[in-house]
């Protein structure tokens, strides 16, 4: 992608986030804009977009620490309570020889957090650095952290299911622990952070140098 | 953020005005604030909620795993096993584990742990629950001592917590026969208490075997409670036929003890840790339950044939003590031979019951005033001896040889004429018997015999052919034979009847009705 192009943002025009239809904007600043066809406010950018992704990112890592400390299921059998934390069930499937169970339950709830909260810190801090290295690779970055988000759920779900479903009584009983509601606040808040982020600042700042 | 970029104005060679914006802190910065308040409030429960942390020794790790394992005190849960390793020397097991807040007050040095775990012992089935729940750790928390932080895990359950009420007695007694730690206490055949420890007195090898007794029970044992061994079955067999005598079942596999209430109602209740013989056997308890004897030293030159160890000592025909030991010396100085006897007396025995002091003066002057022990015939058939002790006025003085390791009284040997006189006395009658004349007497007698019995063959030969085969008695007795017979059974089915329905004494039948 030649960075030479005209931009929506040189040609003083707006694409509506809701029904996408280009405008032309009054001014280089708009304000109260709308947008002609669906009357949506129009933004040359995501509104606050670096603050509103940092608060939610550091949110996020705050919610991280619980969410790894406390147990995510309590399993009661025959009046016997064991509870596991997220990283305990990963070492019980793998030193049970489950370990494709323990690769997934790894990968969903351990790696792919940590790379989501890595990985959009890393686009903050250089978009905010107005850094021009490597813009299609962070923009890739920014495309497989979008991507990957939802399926941390998987370990959420796993647990609502168990909830639901394993009810005996005094033979076995499974109940979410405090950690899974962290948790579930750590993949929430990192997918509303990674939405709340605009790809679009990764380039602006080449553009602005170039320009 | 700022999207305006400074107003660019229509009139030439103005300057912009700069329009500063103040950018007032977006709302969404209140997510972070309120996860890091959650997160702070939820370490804060988490550190303000933990309790001390313990660690206890035991011998094994036997169902112990770490983070799993509870600490219960009276099943509430009292803590966690965070950890379970071995101590450095391999010896034993270090289990540390957290406490629950607030347990600082009861973990003290007296503070007992052990391993709950299903166990078949002291007739009793405990910790069946712990099959399904896996074992835990017993907490019996002793307010005593200082607060302590390391504790030796018990490796048996104890046989009596804290939480019961109850009081402790020490019984003693020369063999612990078949009593261990947990053996039931026994008080009318109710399981009242048990046993917990019994061992080897190094001081005089008496077995001291402690026990508990629950409340309210204790409040029956009193001072002169009587504690005997119950175990196994007693078997007596008697005039009266064969009787069986146990405790329980329970008794019979791993031995009891039983106590009694005492005799007279109002005695003051014992106090803890009382000290009680324990005796062989109900019997035993009941005939010798005398706590107290003072042994005295005889001396008989004479014969002591037929005076066994165990004879009784009387004072006037009441029976106050008895032989304990007979032996035989031969007196150096003297050149002859002495037997001497140890009797003893037990004071319990009076009603006045003095003290030793006391006792010793009065004894002093009873025999100032002539009281001596004497051998006498207890049975004129078998020839046992006992020791007399009575009061001859006219004796040679003596005292009391209070010197030796038993004290010495004085002894009086037994007239042989007394003896002797009570057997002329008897040839004597024997000598007045009128032989003579009985021999008259019994000639005519035989004669008179002979006439009687000339006259009875006649009486026989007549009631001979009365009750011969053929005769009509006979008939008539062996009918009258035959409805006693049946009447004998008809009164056997009424006498079953009545020991299956009493009632029916009174209100006849059942099935009539």
């Amino acid at each position: 992608m030649s960075a030479a192009e005209a931009t929506a943002l040189a040609a003083s025009c707006a694409r509506c986030h809701d029904c996408g239809l280009l405008c032309r904007l009054p001014g280089p600043a708009p304000h109260g804009a709308r947008c002609a066809r669906c009357g949506a406010e129009l933004h040359l950018r995501k509104p606050g977009s670096l603050e509103r992704t940092w608060a939610l990112v550091i949110a996020a890592a705050l919610c991280y620490v619980p969410a790894n400390v406390f147990p995510v299921m309590m399993v009661t059998s025959f009046g016997q309570v064991a509870s596991d934390t997220i990283f305990s069930g990963v070492i019980y499937f793998l030193t049970h020889g489950m370990w494709p169970l323990a690769v997934v339950v790894f990968v969903a709830s351990i790696f792919v957090p940590v790379l989501k909260l890595a990985s959009l810190t890393f686009l903050l801090i250089s978009v905010q650095r107005r850094s021009s290295w490597r813009p299609v690779e962070r923009t890739r970055l920014y495309r497989v952290t979008e991507a990957i988000g939802r399926w941390s759920m998987v370990d959420i779900f796993a647990i609502t299911i168990l909830v639901a479903l394993v009810r005996l009584g005094n033979l076995a009983t499974i109940d979410a622990g405090p950690g899974a509601v962290f948790f579930g606040a750590v993949v929430v808040i990192t997918m509303l952070a990674a939405e709340s982020f605009d790809p679009r600042l990764i380039w602006d700042r080449i553009e602005v140098r170039k320009a | 953020m700022t999207d305006q970029g400074p107003e660019r104005g229509g009139l030439g060679g103005v300057a912009d005005a700069v329009v500063e914006t103040r950018g007032r802190p977006s709302i969404v910065w209140l997510i972070p604030l309120v996860a890091a308040l959650v997160g702070a409030f939820v370490a804060y429960r988490a550190i303000s909620e933990r309790g001390p942390e313990i660690t206890i020794t035991f011998k094994t790790a036997g169902g112990l795993e770490a983070g799993k394992t509870k600490l219960k005190y009276k099943d509430v849960e009292v803590g966690v096993v965070e950890e379970v390793r071995l101590s450095p020397d391999l010896s034993s097991v270090v289990c540390r584990a957290r406490m629950v807040k607030g347990s600082e007050e009861y973990l003290r040095e007296k503070s007992q742990f052990w391993v709950v775990e299903p166990r078949i012992a002291g007739g009793q089935v405990s910790g069946l629950t712990t099959l399904l729940s896996g074992a835990y750790i017993g907490v019996d928390p002793i307010r005593e001592g200082k607060r302590s932080r390391s504790f030796i895990g018990l490796e048996e359950p104890p046989i009596v917590t804290t939480d019961e009420s109850g009081r402790f007695f020490v019984l003693r007694s020369t063999g612990a026969g078949a009593i261990g730690v947990g053996s039931p206490v026994f008080f009318r055949r109710i399981e009242v208490g048990r046993v917990v420890s019994s061992q080897l007195d190094p001081a005089d090898d008496f077995v001291t075997t402690r026990i508990f007794v629950q409340a309210p029970f204790d409040q029956r044992v009193h001072a002169s409670s009587r504690f005997w061994n119950a175990s196994g079955i007693d078997v007596s067999v008697s005039s009266s036929g064969v009787k069986i005598d146990t405790e329980s079942l329970v008794s019979i596999l791993i031995g009891g003890i039983a106590f009694d209430a005492p005799e007279h109602a109002g005695e003051a209740v014992a106090a803890q840790d009382t000290v009680f013989p324990l005796y062989e056997n109900e019997e035993a308890s009941k005939t010798r339950h005398y706590t107290k004897s003072v042994a005295y030293l005889l001396h008989f030159d004479q014969s002591v044939r037929g005076l066994a160890v165990g004879a009784p000592v009387e004072f006037r025909g009441i029976t106050v003590g008895e032989v304990t030991e007979v032996t035989l010396e031969f007196d150096t100085k003297l050149d002859q031979f002495r037997i001497p006897v140890v009797i003893e007396i037990q004071p319990e025995r009076f009603t006045t019951i003095l003290d030793e002091k006391t006792r010793d003066q009065a004894l002093d002057k009873l025999v100032a005033s002539g009281m001596r022990a004497q051998l006498k015939s207890g049975n004129l058939l078998t020839g046992q001896l006992i020791v007399a002790l009575d009061i001859f006025e006219n004796a040679k003085p003596a005292q009391i040889a209070w010197g030796g390791p038993v004290p010495e009284l004085p002894t009086i040997p037994t007239p042989l004429e007394e003896i002797t006189a009570n057997l002329t006395h008897l040839v004597d009658k024997l000598s007045r018997f009128p032989v003579d004349q009985l021999g008259d007497e019994l000639n005519a007698s035989l004669k008179e015999l002979r006439g009687t019995l000339a006259q009875a063959e006649r009486t026989l030969a007549s009631a001979n052919s009365m009750i011969g085969p053929d005769s009509d008695v006979r008939e008539e007795l062996a009918r009258a034979l035959l409805e006693l017979g049946d009447a004998a059974r008809s009164l056997g089915l009424a006498a079953d009847q009545i020991e299956s329905q009493p009632d029916s004494l009174i209100f006849g039948k059942k099935g009539s009705k």
